[in-house]
């Protein structure tokens, strides 16, 4: 377990002061300091000087971006600095150190805030749902977690813990991928990914959401008894078993690319009734295993693989009743089984964002061509649902075509009542009556200022943005949606899946899912624990570090423990240029010397490499010299670094 | 979008200067807060009120926090730098994403630079310096701003166009005959006979230099005369170019045939008229500097008082008063002469007094209780030189009261110039009529690419002595009618900005401790050197260079001298020895190897090592 302890030890923090300050608390001349400030940590922090720091810098905030008309990013301080978000009253602002990279502290400040509503929803409300303090256990809790990584570097890059792929075999990568592929021919499944003592052993989720997933993971991991967690144990299932579930929350990018994921739902789902609508929905024949050479796109005129088109947007959701039970994992005929991190690079173009749900016109055509079909329990079928559940109880009846009275009106009551609205949705327990047309069924969150108080229950008409993890998604508008997360651990390995909102309610799915993959899971388990992990790397003559920019990913020979100077420097020189990359777009290679050391670094659309040969220096005037090993270094990077799979030809 | 504010700690504005954008952004917010029909408030106020809750946060967090801010960025990337120089907040805005926070903050001690050749020792006073900056009368206020204004708007252009205030380093024009010529002119024909004439009244020529726009022709320091630092250098040149701006779409006008000789005739006869005139406004010439400062087209027979280091085998004082003297001889070319004033002498021993203080202070307020005794002697001596030097003034008719606060006074900019005669300026014009188009052109393009045809794939570079604290590289023209190599318009443009991008880059660079960066970029290839040697040109060891922390002086010469630093750093560990520091940044294509690239940048290392060889002084 000496993994366990290394990823357990909370080094170098990367935060010094974290707050979440609530500006319309503080509104009259009166109103104290701290009656704005949500959650401050440490939480030790003598609360005047909570009050001095929030009272500070969210005024200079509000002035600055009143003088420039736009939200504050950075405030920068001699010894500090701030990483801040505003957004409606909402002011988060989370310091480091200077030393670290700009656009690494504004990374992580979004990956926090990402991170908290993804478990507990959009934050106005979140705020009326649950007590201020059990909030702050999250925050700590997240904020932990996320400070968790193993050395500089990886708070460098904020990247993902993965499983040393170099010491493993291949072939239990690809167990860990082939079950997730095999839950995944549950239509209600999302996407998933295998962990193991905390690392990623792999993934069909984007790094952004791989990170949020892994947090409850760590955290049931740790077996920190959490009262407050919102998880609960299926029903089926006693309290002490394996498989949990948590609802979480999707921002519709990320629900859209997953829905989007290069898995065939066809091939899934083939068995369900297809009405001739769908059948005479012009398609592009597709394998069944598919690669990505046969990448679908959108338009074939369009070389950019990374375009894709969702491949069914009805989402093939069928009442479960219906769902036979051999299709649900039947093995296909052949699997297409990516690197250890599976997923490749998608980006779901803008042009696809007309499938999404919320897009209005989309929702009109879904409007037109269902209505009255087997369809109704898709997409625009949120009225539906909701008289089966927690609506209905309510004694409102929600018509389609009032939608936007709800939203004016009865949503804010819906939320507003409170701990009922929220256990209801969050706790998982709505269980439909059999043949319930729920399946897809979406509740729409959304914050607006000044209504902010109010959930809303609304297809959003927005655009939405193509899918990147963009800086701050969350805290811009984009409207989130529930889901659930399921996980079902074998000791130190955990199968963790995004599964829709039903998916615990239906017996069969669950079942299948559970039993299915529990051998598999059983296997990997026993293989990945007698297979030494966190072995240091071959320490050879030379010190690198590569950055995959796609999956999050670092591959490094640097140990985690603190290093001699050379180790220093070059930590520091990946620093810097990793800056300068990240800003300089036409910037492919940079060699940096001082009189120590030298270091090479080196870029492309996926991946950033940064070498440094070790060595005593060797006397040099620092005039240019053709002769001078620094110059050399591109050309050792590519012959050393092989070995370890990293290929700069 | 564009704005730099001093304010006092209680949030007064001693200074502002905004460009167009920015005061329209102002008063649109404010407009929004007004009431229908109510008049606008005056600029001034806007920005007062608009920026206060920000001035007053920023002592709140120096006072309860020991902290202060540096910088802020906006997610529409506005950013703001800030900071403290004593009482006095320097903050820098930009909106338009043309500079970035190392220019902001680079501009900021460019101002404070700025102020302090300008006012002297008072800047050591936030008392003083506060109401300097804003006087009462709201005229003598418009018109100090405005000069400030325009000196600060001048420093921009040249720091964006003129690669010397690039890197902060002086440009030679490179003709070695002309350039002899010229400093046996000034030492002969100038500085000899006026430190000989009578009529000076005390004061004495120190240095005297010939500009072609912002290049160095010729410069003679008399013997007796401390080196004229860099930073002073590169600062009076701001002051002459704002005096006498070089208008770069105006000269490309010039060049036609007819309408130059009507305009030499013109130029002629005017500068006739202007020596006779100085001689006689000389005569009757007594009084403020300060109208210097308040008239855009300066009467050229007024100097300007200037504070500048002198080092002196005593000592290094900073901001001793010199008055400077700027003649035009051509539109393009001035002569500048700088004298040291009769009371300099008095400012030396102010200063002294000055730091002597300022140690006591520092010793009573880290309350050193076991040197109190010692502390009380030297408080005993220090009151009574104190009372020696002041009943020694008590003869002139200065009023003098214990309050050192008075002694300022006295070196502050309106105290009374002397003058002295300018005799030569018509001879000087007489030898270089010959050469005037020559120069103008010249200093258009100084050297050019295509004397280095050795080196193909190599599109710019640029060296730099440091020790000297000069440069040398080829023209980098970018108005229509001024071609180079790169042919001009968009090529041209693109290679200035990759240019001016890699200076900024090499310096965070070297900030942090990098005496060698190569970068691939694009379809290029940057190389940037720093290195050491001494005299006889051998090549010292490179050594471990400090690693500043990020919110450290810019890197440069103008505003703040690293280089000076840098050297006096290197030098502890070669003692007795002359270091000298250079700097070489090349742009090449990136098709060429970089082995060939290497070994480019080598060969011209060595090639112009001797051109800069030849003696200035």
């Amino acid at each position: 377990m000496a993994a366990m302890a290394e990823i357990i030890v909370p080094d170098s923090r990367r935060c010094i002061n974290f707050f979440l300050y609530d500006g319309s608390k503080v509104k009259g001349e009166g109103d104290p300091t701290r009656a704005g400030i949500c959650y401050f940590y440490p939480e030790e922090t003598p609360l005047d000087k909570q009050e001095l720091l929030c009272g500070q810098l969210a005024g200079v905030s509000r002035c600055v971006s009143e003088l420039s008309s736009s939200p504050v990013r950075l405030l920068r301080l001699r010894r500090s600095k701030f990483a801040i978000r505003m957004k409606d009253n909402f002011l988060w602002a989370l310091s480091c150190s200077v030393e670290i990279p700009d656009v690494s502290i504004c990374d992580f400040l979004d990956q926090l805030i990402n991170l908290f509503s993804f478990y507990n929803g959009p934050i106005r409300q979140s705020y009326q749902i649950y007590s201020q303090e059990d909030l702050a256990v999250r925050w700590t809790q997240y904020l932990s977690h996320l400070q968790g990584g193993a050395t500089e570097l990886h708070h460098i890059f904020s990247v993902l813990s993965t499983i040393d792929s170099t010491h493993i075999d291949p072939l239990l990568l690809l167990k860990a991928a082939l079950i997730l592929q095999a839950c995944q021919r549950c239509p209600l499944v999302l996407a998933g990914c295998v962990l193991y003592c905390g690392r990623v052993v792999s993934t069909q989720m984007p790094p952004d959401l791989t990170v949020k997933v892994m947090v409850h993971e760590m955290e049931t991991y740790k077996q920190r008894p959490n009262g407050l967690s919102s998880s609960s144990s299926s029903g089926s299932t006693p309290l002490s078993s394996p498989v949990t579930s948590t609802t979480v929350f999707l921002t519709t990018t990320e629900l859209q690319y997953l829905r989007s994921a290069p898995v065939d739902r066809e091939s899934r789902s083939k068995s369900t009734q297809s009405t001739p609508k769908e059948s005479n929905r012009p398609r592009k024949s597709r394998l069944l295993s598919r690669t990505l050479s046969d990448t679908p796109t959108t338009d074939p005129l369009d070389p950019d693989p990374t375009h894709y088109v969702p491949l069914s947007f009805h989402y093939p959701s069928t009442p479960q009743s219906t769902i036979p039970d051999e299709s649900l994992f039947s093995p296909s005929p052949s699997f297409h089984t990516p690197g250890p991190l599976s997923p490749s690079p998608i980006k779901v173009a803008p042009e696809t964002s007309g499938h999404n749900l919320s897009n209005g016109k989309l929702y009109h055509e879904v409007e037109e061509g269902v209505t009255g079909s087997s369809y109704d329990h898709s997409y625009n079928s949120i009225d539906g649902g909701r008289d089966e559940s927690g609506l209905a109880e309510g004694g409102r009846s929600m018509q389609n075509k009032d939608l936007r009275h709800i939203n004016g009106q009865n949503g804010g009551s819906i939320v507003l009542s409170g701990e009922r609205a929220g256990a209801l949705w969050f706790s998982g327990q709505e269980s439909p009556e059999p043949g319930s047309q729920r399946m897809g069924n979406v509740k729409v969150f959304k914050e607006k200022e000044g209504q902010g108080s109010k959930g809303l229950l609304q297809a959003d008409t927005c655009d939405v943005p193509p899918y990147s993890p963009s800086p701050g998604e969350n805290s811009t508008e984009a409207p989130l949606l529930p889901m659930s997360l399921y996980q079902h651990r074998v000791r130190g390995l955990v199968l963790a899946l995004l599964v829709e909102p039903d998916f615990h309610s239906n017996t069969v799915a669950t079942e299948e899912v559970y039993h299915s993959s529990l051998a598999s899971l059983n296997g990997l388990e026993a293989h990945l624990r007698t297979t030494a992990l966190g072995a240091p790397g071959p320490h050879g003559p030379y010190t690198f570090a590569h950055f995959d920019c796609i999956q999050n990913t670092l591959t490094t020979n640097l140990s985690g423990r603190p290093g001699g100077a050379q180790e220093c420097s070059f930590v520091r020189a990946t620093s810097l240029l990793h800056s300068h990359f990240s800003h300089t777009e036409a910037l492919q290679e940079a060699i940096v010397r001082s009189a120590g050391a030298a270091v090479y670094g080196t870029r492309s659309v996926a991946q950033e490499t940064y070498f440094l040969q070790k060595g005593g220096a060797v006397r040099n005037s620092g005039i240019p010299n053709h002769q001078d090993s620094a110059f050399s270094l591109p050309s050792k990077a590519r012959h050393r670094l092989m070995k370890h799979g990293v290929n700069l030809l | 979008m564009k704005c730099l504010l001093i304010a006092s700690e209680s949030a007064e504005v001693l200074f502002y200067w905004t460009d167009p954008e920015f005061e329209l952004n102002i008063q649109e917010q404010y407009g929004a807060s007004q009431e229908e029909g109510e008049k606008p408030p005056a600029f001034e106020d806007s920005i007062n009120t608009l920026f206060a809750p920000i001035i007053i946060s920023c002592s709140t967090m120096v006072d309860r926090l020991g902290d202060s801010y540096t910088s802020f960025s906006t997610e529409n990337n506005h950013t703001y730098v800030l900071h403290q120089f004593e009482e006095c907040l320097y903050i820098a805005v930009n909106g338009d994403r043309e500079e970035g926070e190392e220019d902001l903050k680079r501009k900021i001690y460019v101002m404070k630079k700025m102020i302090e050749v300008l006012f002297g020792m008072v800047t050591l006073s936030s008392t003083l310096i506060r109401k300097e900056l804003r006087p009462q009368d709201t005229e003598q206020r418009t018109n100090l701003w405005k000069y400030l204004q325009n000196l600060l708007e001048t420093y921009s252009r040249l720091q964006e166009q003129d690669q010397s205030f690039l890197v902060e380093a002086v440009e030679r024009l490179i003709h070695p005959t002309l350039c002899e010529q010229c400093i046996e002119f000034l030492e002969r024909r100038l500085v000899q006979q006026i430190n000989s004439s009578v009529e000076r009244a005390g004061e004495e020529v120190l240095h005297a230099f010939i500009l072609v726009h912002t290049k160095l022709l010729a410069f003679y320091s008399s013997r007796n005369a401390s080196t004229l630092t860099s930073s002073d250098l590169l600062a009076l040149i701001v002051m002459v170019q704002n005096m006498y701006p070089s208008n770069i779409d105006l000269e490309d006008t010039a060049p036609e045939v007819g309408a130059l000789r009507v305009k030499e005739v013109e130029y002629h006869t005017l500068s006739e008229c202007f020596g006779s005139l100085i001689t006689v406004s000389c005569v009757c010439m007594a009084e403020d500097s300060l109208q210097t400062l308040e008239a855009p087209p300066p009467d050229p027979s007024n100097p300007s008082r200037v504070f500048l280091e002198v080092t002196l085998k005593e000592g290094c004082y900073p901001m001793m008063p010199h008055s400077m003297y700027c003649l035009p001889l051509w539109p393009g070319i001035t002569l500048v002469l700088l004298t040291k004033i009769p009371n300099s002498n008095l400012a030396m021993s102010v200063y002294v007094f000055l730091e002597a203080f300022a140690k006591l202070e520092k010793r009573l307020s880290e309350g050193l209780e076991g040197s109190a005794a010692r502390g009380q002697t030297s408080i005993q001596d220090l009151r009574n030189k104190l009372d020696k030097f002041i009943r020694a003034l008590g003869t002139s008719d200065i009023q003098v009261g214990e309050d050192t606060i008075i002694i300022f006074s006295i070196l502050s900019p309106s105290s009374c110039p002397s003058s002295i005669p300018f005799l030569s300026p018509p001879s000087l014009r007489e030898k270089l009529m010959d050469w005037k188009d020559f120069l103008l052109v010249k200093s258009k393009r100084n050297i050019t690419m295509v004397s280095y045809p050795e080196f193909p794939g190599l599109i710019h570079f640029i060296y730099v002595d440091r020790t000297a604290g000069q440069m040398i590289a080829p023209s980098l023209n970018i108005t229509d009618r001024a071609t180079s190599e790169l042919g001009k318009g968009p090529l041209a443009h693109f290679i200035k900005g990759k240019v001016w991008g890699l200076v900024n880059t090499s310096r965070i660079y070297l900030q942090k401790g990098y005496s060698t960066v190569t970068l691939r970029d694009g379809d290029y290839f940057f190389c940037y050197f720093l290195w050491f040697e001494n005299e006889t040109g051998y090549k010292l060891e490179v050594k471990d260079l400090p690693i500043l922390p990020n919110d450290s002086a810019p890197i440069g010469m103008l505003a703040w001298d690293y280089y000076r630093k840098l050297l006096r750093y290197y030098s502890k560990s070669h003692q007795g020895e002359v270091v000298k520091c250079y700097e070489l940044l090349t742009v090449h294509l990136g098709v060429i190897p970089t082995e060939y690239i290497l070994q480019h940048c080598s060969q011209l290392a060595r090639k112009l090592w001797e051109p800069s060889r030849i003696p200035l002084l």
